[in-house]
């Protein structure tokens, strides 16, 4: 009897990791197959490994722009979420001044509360002022300013870093500014990572604000917004193999991070239960 | 001491957070609520027309179908996804053998971009020559392709990739729910001969109550919300069988954006009112299934 349920359990869960895995793998593999093969082969593994759709999808595609637009956004994206809501979270939690509850709410609020693709619009028309709407800043400042949950997750690690160290500093003549800088930013290591991590995964998976923002340039589409316009495009049928070995480019880094990280990622998914 | 000192130096390291926050966060909201006021259509004069936009909301048909699109799709995820969640955290939460990896592995679809996944299910679902109607042919599951993608299976595509890409997350959290239920309740209550049944009905269920309670509400904000891997898969489509409230609104700002012909002009002030609306209806379902789920957070 016990024994049969062991058996039912591994059944159960040797299914749903195959259909979880089975699109990751079936991309992974598909990167190499011919586009013939593809769309009719039914193969899973390659019939001749097709290495060369990497260098063609990263040339002829366009997909080497793709990803540098992408890693430069996620990499500006995700140095200054971090810059940005450490120094709020810095403030405060060590510091009291008047407005402290609201400035937390107004974060709180900007989590929760969606309005839908028609902030992009507002967004959009300041970028423009700005002067900004032709380069990809304008796309990084808007991935920046959403930094409420990187605030709250720094927030919480602040609180684990002992105030008697700055204290201490204080006393012996620092600048708050120059305690962020030596004492906090140093011990907040820990927490910089996983809200980092966070963050360049966001921005690095982020869709639609690039999307909208880079419709009539595609020199400074991302690897998503690329990707997904290949599907849109007049030969999408031939090119399977280019959307394939596409994919991989934006799934393959981030699951070397995942490899390495996953801890955090986990950890920190389950923690937001508890906050 | 230098109190007046520490208060301007708080308020200098939380202008830049504040500044983005309020301009590129608050602003749009204004902005969205003072143009559902008005006719505009994103160029040319721009008409105050007090609460038309919400009479038309009234009558207009695509919107309703898109809200009732949207109940199909997040009660779909949900009746998939949420059960199918508490069954695995309730299965890894026992001394598994491997249990880190396959918890790893079932977590991993959430690290991957939704559209880039949402582009590698159209190849996968795709009837003419999609990964899956080929292998089903192959083994000759199928007679004749299936159009996974059309009108009659649409819905169900892209719920079960919306399945596919939170199952990893629910289990999580209902993981991290389970391991917070003290050991020696099961322990005590198997001395007194509770089978695993009961145990499950009468312990686990009980004290994951309040968590329960908010993952239920996280995944029922996520599933109305949704609207990305639809956009990419189907684009709301076949004939709007796929099309989503917050998919509509978007089609109402950047109606020639997907691919496929622009079949509406550019509504600024209406979209700002429908996307309200909808707002609205998400936050109003929020607050009913808060209220209606007071007893899962009672430990008792």
């Amino acid at each position: 009897m016990r024994y049969g349920w062991r058996w039912i359990t591994w059944a159960f869960l040797l299914v749903v990791l195959f259909l979880t895995l089975f699109p990751i793998v079936i991309t992974l593999l598909g990167s190499l197959k011919t586009n013939a093969e593809l769309t009719a082969g039914a193969t899973l593994l390659p019939l001749s490994w097709q290495f060369g759709n990497y260098k063609e999808a990263w040339s002829t595609a366009g997909f080497g722009t793709y990803s540098f637009n992408s890693l430069f956004v996620a990499a500006m994206a995700t140095a200054g979420t971090l810059i940005v809501a450490s120094m709020a979270a810095y403030v405060v939690n060590r510091m009291s001044f008047f407005g402290k509850k609201i400035y937390i709410g107004i974060q709180a609020f900007t989590m929760f509360v969606s309005i839908g693709a028609v902030v992009l619009r507002p967004q959009f028309e300041l970028m423009i002022d700005l002067k900004l709407h032709n380069t990809l800043w304008g796309v990084i400042l808007i991935l920046i300013s959403a930094h409420a949950s990187a605030f709250f997750i720094l927030l919480s690690f602040m609180s684990g870093i002992p105030r008697e160290l700055d204290e201490a500093a204080r006393i012996d003549g620092c600048s708050p500014a120059s305690v962020y800088a030596r004492i906090v930013l140093p011990l907040l290591a820990p927490g910089l990572g996983v809200a980092g991590l966070f963050a360049f995964r966001g921005a690095w998976n982020e869709y639609l604000l690039p999307f909208v923002f880079t419709l009539s340039k595609p020199e400074l589409q991302t690897l998503t917004v690329g990707l997904a316009n290949l599907k849109y495009g007049v030969s999408a049928a031939a090119q399977t193999h280019y959307m394939m070995a596409g994919a991989c480019l934006s799934i393959v880094p981030i699951l070397v991070v995942y490899v390495f990280a996953n801890k955090s990622f986990m950890q920190m998914t389950a923690g937001s239960l508890k906050g | 001491m230098n109190k007046a000192k520490n208060v301007v130096f708080s308020y200098s390291f939380l202008l830049p957070s504040s500044i983005l926050t309020v301009v590129l966060g608050i602003y749009p909201i204004v902005w969205a609520m003072r143009y559902m006021f008005f006719d505009y259509k994103g160029y040319g004069e721009e008409r105050f027309i007090g609460l038309d936009n919400f009479a038309r909301i009234w009558t207009d048909h695509e919107y309703w179908d898109s809200v009732l699109n949207t109940f199909i799709y997040a009660g779909g995820k949900l009746a998939l996804s949420l059960p199918l969640a508490l069954l695995l955290a309730v299965i890894l939460n026992r001394g598994l053998r491997g249990r880190g990896v396959i918890r790893a592995l079932l977590f991993m679809p959430t690290i991957i971009s939704t559209a880039v996944m949402a582009v590698v299910f159209f190849a996968i679902f795709n009837s003419y020559n999609g990964i899956l109607n080929q292998f089903l042919m192959k083994y000759n599951l199928i007679g004749s392709p299936v159009d996974w993608l059309g009108v009659d299976h649409a819905m169900l595509s892209v719920i079960l990739v919306a399945v596919w890409g939170a199952l990893g997350n629910y289990m999580l959290l209902f993981l991290a729910g389970l391991q917070n239920i003290p050991q020696d309740v099961y322990e005590s209550s198997s001395l007194d001969g509770a089978g695993r049944w009961q145990q499950f009905r009468y312990i686990t269920i009980p004290m994951l109550g309040p968590v329960m309670q908010m993952i239920v509400m996280l995944a029922i904000i996520n599933a109305l919300k949704g609207y990305e891997s639809i956009m990419v898969m189907t684009d709301g489509g076949p004939i709007g069988k796929t099309n989503v409230m917050f998919l509509y609104v978007f089609k109402l700002f950047f109606p020639t954006a997907s691919g496929s012909a622009a079949t509406q002009v550019q509504e600024m002030g209406y979209g700002s009112a429908v996307a309200f609306v909808t707002a609205l209806i998400v936050g109003a379902i929020t607050i009913v299934y808060f209220y209606g789920s007071r007893r899962m957070s009672r430990n008792d």
